[in-house]
């Protein structure tokens, strides 16, 4: 579809979607909605009434709709799905003007434009992300053994200087530690806190996609809260009040990211373990 | 901590970022001897081929989540006995509660310090000395 831009064109796409779906809703439709009632044309108007008699017979067919499920014979699944396709027809005209009278169409086009640029950047996000995790895993990698190597270096000297001081070391002994703790000061050390410095300058770079992914984030953000409130707005006016679900209760949430004012997470590991003493475990 | 340094853990997250950071901590703490799996279900197959004393496991993953990779090591008599960490950023009270009764042996909320992951792996290795 090229016409997405323009809201001329989303104008005669919706009309002429609309169109198509009139001569299903013609046949008569086995049930539950029973479209056919309503007689059909390419008007506006009647499509208005159409839909306010589709949306009233499914607010009185939810009380019988065991019972049609049930009734339903198998193999007549087809008439269902192209009622279902012509209300899902007569939602989007009537989502189309509404939002057209709202003036949220210019708004909505651009945004709808606007999602594929913001999947390619949340991908850009997750990419840079991933690179920045894996180049100071690299480096620690690189640089924990140099930090162990210090440490065990220094370590067996000192030992030895002990030694020194405990008068337990002869003097061959003590000038052969006198040169290999030179030797140590000058060369191992010095290399390997280089090599150490190196990597730590290795993990700040690495974080130089903050300001790229911030900047990015940004953005989307920003795109979500215009196509939200649009939506949100557009919703409310559109929607019947019984189909106003609660929030999807779910196992599988990912992290909470903003836990202010909700008593159902947990914020931190003390509350967890606080829970699970509580509990017993 | 009587645990001993060649335990076998398998740790079990889709991203390879956090399989690598539980592996460094877990070399950190001494123990070398790690496999890792990007999912329940790979998580399983291994498991299955025996061999493995100890496992780390994310819930929020695609073929097999955590929390049914917990429950089915603890529906199969010859997993049953295998501790299970969960390290996991579902934060819910119902999250924990729920691995609970699965049977965790542990739940560690993401982000997490190493010194908690510490903590955790001793009091498992404590009650399983006791048992």
């Amino acid at each position: 579809m090229t016409a997405t831009n323009d809201s001329d064109d989303l104008e005669a796409l919706f009309d002429s979607i609309a169109g198509d779906f009139a001569p299903v809703a013609a046949k008569p439709a086995p049930a539950p909605v029973a479209v056919a009632k309503a007689p059909v044309t390419d008007d506006s108007d009647d499509l208005q009434a159409l839909f306010d008699s589709v949306a009233a017979e499914t607010q009185a067919a939810k009380a019988e709709a065991p019972g049609l499920v049930v009734e339903e014979p198998a193999g007549e699944e087809w008439p269902r799905q192209e009622a279902v396709f012509n209300r899902i027809g007569h939602m989007a005209r009537l989502l189309h003007d509404t939002l057209g009278q709202l003036g949220y169409d210019k708004l909505l086009s651009q945004t709808v434009s606007a999602l594929p640029d913001a999947k390619d950047r949340l991908a850009y996000v997750a990419n840079l992300t991933e690179q920045a995790a894996c180049r100071v895993l690299n480096a620690t990698d690189i640089a924990c053994p140099l930090v162990d190597d210090i440490e065990n270096g220094a370590r067996a000297l000192g030992e030895r200087w002990d030694k020194v001081f405990a008068n337990q070391l002869g003097p061959q002994d003590f000038k052969a530690l006198a040169v290999e703790t030179r030797a140590f000061l000058n060369g191992q050390l010095p290399e390997k806190t280089k090599g150490t410095h190196a990597q730590l300058t290795e993990i700040m770079m690495a974080q130089d996609f903050q300001d790229l992914t911030g900047q990015v984030i940004k953005k989307i953000v920003s795109l979500a809260q215009d196509l939200e409130t649009g939506l949100m707005s557009v919703l409310l006016e559109v929607l019947p009040d019984t189909k106003r679900t609660e929030e999807v209760n779910s196992l599988m949430n990912g992290p909470v990211v903003n836990a202010e004012g909700r008593t159902d997470v947990v914020v931190n590991q003390e509350q967890v373990d606080d829970l699970l003493d509580s509990l017993g475990f | 901590m009587a645990a001993d340094p060649k335990m076998r853990f398998l740790v079990v997250d889709d991203f390879s970022t956090m399989r690598r950071i539980v592996r460094n901590l877990l070399k950190e703490l001494g123990f070398t001897n790690v496999d890792e799996a990007e999912d329940g279900a790979i998580a399983l197959q291994k498991l299955q081929g025996g061999g493995f004393e100890f496992v780390v496991t994310d819930w929020n993953m695609p073929n097999m989540d955590g929390l049914t990779l917990l429950q089915t090591i603890r529906a199969t008599p010859t997993l049953k006995h295998l501790p299970v960490l969960m390290i996991t950023a579902e934060a819910k009270k119902e999250n924990i509660i729920a691995a609970a009764q699965a049977g965790a042996s542990g739940y560690i909320v993401k982000p997490f310090t190493a010194g908690t992951l510490s903590e955790k792996l001793n009091k498992i290795f404590e009650k399983m000395g006791q048992a």
